[in-house]
């Protein structure tokens, strides 16, 4: 079998086959569910209120998958050097570009899991049937480069920086830095700064594209920049994680 | 002093009891401007229109001049008229067509748009599409005819309640099952 595809089916089945594993999409139904039922008692919702939660529902998986992919990303370089499971896998046949491919195709699984577990949660939600095509097309178009480059980075930290706890600390830092987007107002982000900071941001690329996909009901094809954008910082997150575990790299990642 | 001459016939007219011509509103008269404008919703409409649906109106500005018309300015209007209501409804969030710009409009020829409205909100409308030119003061409007959206339900607990406590019940379930059959068997759950 190819060394990838056995990595990701480990690091995937790791996560999803085992039943402490399925803890973390047991929490993540709980957040998506206590959002959903806050939403039952409100009888204020107007339509564009509708497409407004559809948004902001595919936002929070996007926001939990990000999460779910940068704690595998940490533990799959730096919590793998800790329990002593690194050095093995480093000294395979495999290449590291098999062993990356392979820790973010584990990444990948458990994001499509995501997405699965969302699916129901915006049709549930998204009861006018309003842009809940968009919303889906939107949460895995912009949403896998996005979670995936959380992992990558996360990978990147974790080969880079000694300890797991801090990788991890600055990877959840991160993340809640690049997440902002959906903790501020619109107001807040029509700064210089804030404008600057959506334009490179990945997170607010997505949740951009989204707002205009879902909200707006504009087209894919007006959103080529946000998909530019989350894709670029896919191609970054992977090249910088590819070069933390090149072979050069490789003593200073499991000594 | 051109200035003071109609102000003071204004005065005077306001003295005697008459309109003052200064304040006279500006009329619109497309065929005085012979920028004519047509409003039609799409054939295919929904009859009975709900939250929800869009609805799409053509318009055909048609210009009669014998010259080209410079600067055109062609804009979508959406007007609620439920009483105690009435209101120009605000675009953003209803339609991405909001305005169509030309450089000019030749002579004889007609400028098409197709104008698509998402209905977010229950109530009777009218759809206005206005014309401007650069070089005209008023407007060339034509209006569609009233429409009333239909309320449809935005949140339905039928459809979340399942879903919002089915889920994480059903993987609870699962996870407690395994996580039985694993303490059963003595197998490491990894």
């Amino acid at each position: 079998m190819n060394p990838a595809l056995a990595i990701a089916r480990r690091e995937g089945g790791e996560l999803l086959a085992s039943p402490r594993g399925l803890a973390w999409l047991l929490a993540a139904a709980c957040v998506l569910s206590g959002f959903a039922l806050l939403l039952v008692g409100s009888t204020e919702l107007g339509l564009l209120d509708n497409a407004q939660v559809v948004y902001d529902m595919a936002s929070l998986a996007i926001a939990l998958g990000a999460l779910v992919c940068a704690v595998m990303g940490v533990d799959a370089v730096a919590g793998e050097r800790e329990r002593g499971a690194l050095l093995p896998l480093l000294a395979t046949a495999a290449p590291r570009r098999a062993i990356l491919l392979g820790k973010l195709g584990g990444q990948a699984l458990a994001w499509a899991a995501m997405v699965a577990l969302a699916v129901p949660y915006l049709w549930a939600v998204g009861s006018t049937g309003q842009n809940l095509g968009a919303a889906v097309l939107g949460l895995v178009l912009f949403g896998t480069p996005v979670a995936l480059a959380a992992g990558a980075l996360a990978m990147a930290l974790g080969a880079r920086l000694r300890s797991a706890r801090a990788a991890l600390l600055v990877s959840l830092i991160t993340l809640l830095l690049l997440a902002s987007p959906v903790l501020l107002g619109p107001s807040l982000r029509q700064s210089a700064l804030g404008l600057g900071f959506d334009a490179a941001n990945p997170f607010s690329g997505a949740v951009n594209a989204l707002d205009a996909m879902v909200i707006d009901g504009q087209g894919l094809a007006t959103q080529g920049w946000h998909l530019a954008l989350v894709l670029a910082w896919l191609a970054v997150a992977y090249v910088t994680a590819l070069r933390s575990l090149w072979p050069w790299a490789g003593e200073e990642i499991v000594a | 002093m051109t200035r003071v001459a109609p102000l003071a016939a204004a005065v005077v007219a306001v003295l005697a009891g008459a309109t003052p011509a200064l304040a006279s509103p500006r009329t619109c008269d497309p065929a005085a401007e012979q920028l004519a404008v047509t409003v039609t919703p799409d054939p295919v409409a929904r009859a009975a229109p709900r939250m929800g649906d869009r609805l799409v109106f053509h318009s055909m500005v048609a210009n009669h001049r014998t010259v080209a018309a410079p600067g055109v300015v062609v804009w979508l209007t959406l007007l609620r008229l439920d009483a105690g209501h009435e209101q120009a409804m605000d675009l953003e969030d209803w339609s991405a067509d909001k305005a169509l710009s030309l450089d000019q409009l030749p002579s004889a020829t007609v400028a098409r748009r197709k104008w698509t409205l998402r209905l977010i909100s229950p109530g009777t409308y009218r759809v206005l599409v206005s014309a401007a030119t650069r070089d005209a003061p008023v407007p060339a409007i034509a209006a569609s005819e009233v429409f009333t959206v239909a309320s449809k339900s935005v949140v339905e607990s039928a459809r979340v309640l399942p879903v919002a406590l089915g889920i994480p019940l059903v993987l609870g379930g699962l996870m407690a099952l395994r996580l039985g059959t694993g303490h059963r068997t003595g197998a490491d759950d990894g």
